[in-house]
């Protein structure tokens, strides 16, 4: 399992299986609350090309890795419109979780989300989860200002104003991508013992 | 034989013993895992030499019946000689997304044209039967099982 900061994969280029870069990732649409990828939308490669019509869903994405966006082909691109409504009608706002407020389920502020860390499994397909948030951390986690990362279940609810979490997400909290993927597997681990 | 190693040889007509030209460039076709042409330098006229008209690929000089065997290439050929499909000095991707560095070389078997290895500017040789792509971007081989 290989975790990534959703920030790293924008300008990624969209590479085919024959080596050729169709384009390059613009956007990530988020689906079911925030909670899953549901695909991307696209801008052409190059320094003076713009937005593309076509976006890319994520059953389509062979794999996601550390230096480029594979597909199988250019024919697996879609209109970008198709993705963001797919994405939309799976619970998702369809749009940024960015500068969204992450509230404890006990009502407390923990901060602002500021990048979605993702999971990528190639064991099982290559299945993409969204497994936490980079905050700027709010008082309550004593971190005032500071940037950490906060595991999340594995439905959350969003609204497109709030996130909600569970209070012990707090004792979750990690500062870098080495070792959160333990945090996010106990934490997960927790919540499922206790329902 | 390394694509380094091969560029720079002679090519020489049975038919009347001159030299026709000099290995320039090879064409490779991914499907195929095989050089399909050579690009020659120094010719009279054409400067593709398909695979299929050399007579030999030997250590010393590439010899081919006569000098008419040279010319365009052909369609197909044409298709693959463009820069896109270039494999020496490609970044070279893993079929995960995964970079890992630049072709360096490629070995392959002069009786038989077929690719045997690419030869990664980090060190690693990865077998030709990865390979999965040559395109404007990268050289696509597949993941290490």
């Amino acid at each position: 399992m290989r975790l990534m900061r959703t920030s790293e994969i924008t300008k990624r280029p969209v590479v085919t299986m024959a080596g050729d870069d169709v384009a390059q990732i613009k956007d990530i649409v988020y689906a079911a609350g925030g909670g899953r990828i549901g695909g991307f939308t696209l801008a052409g490669r190059g320094l003076f090309s713009g937005p593309l019509k076509e976006g890319l869903s994520w059953e389509s994405v062979s794999a996601l890795g550390a230096d480029a966006v594979m597909i199988r082909d250019e024919h697996v691109l879609q209109p970008a419109k198709e993705v963001v409504d797919a994405s939309r009608a799976s619970g998702g706002s369809g749009a940024n979780v960015l500068g969204s407020q992450v509230l404890s389920d006990a009502g407390v502020d923990l901060g602002v989300v500021r990048d979605v860390v993702v999971a990528v499994d190639s064991a099982t397909g290559g299945h993409c989860d969204v497994v936490g948030y980079e905050i700027e951390a709010s008082e309550a986690l004593g971190t005032q200002g500071e940037k950490v990362l906060i595991p999340l279940p594995d439905t959350i609810a969003a609204s497109g104003e709030h996130l909600m979490v569970p209070a012990s997400a707090k004792e979750f909290v990690g500062r870098d991508l080495a070792g959160f993927g333990a945090a996010v597997e106990a934490f997960r681990a927790q919540l499922g013992g206790a329902s | 034989m390394l694509f380094s190693d091969a560029k720079g040889r002679k090519v020489v007509s049975s038919a009347t013993a001159a030299t026709v030209g000099k290995v320039s460039r090879f064409v490779v076709d991914p499907a195929t895992r095989a050089v399909v042409a050579l690009e020659l330098k120094k010719t009279d006229g054409g400067d593709v030499l398909r695979w299929s008209d050399i007579t030999a690929f030997g250590a010393d000089a590439v010899t081919v019946a006569d000098q008419g065997r040279i010319g365009d290439g052909g369609e197909d050929v044409k298709a693959l000689s463009d820069k896109a499909h270039r494999v020496l000095g490609k970044r070279v991707l893993t079929s995960s997304g995964d970079e890992l560095g630049k072709v360096d070389d490629v070995d392959f078997d002069p009786r038989s044209g077929g690719l045997t290895a690419l030869l990664v500017d980090n060190g690693d040789e990865v077998t030709a039967g990865r390979l999965l792509g040559v395109g404007s971007y990268a050289v696509v081989v597949r993941d290490d099982p």
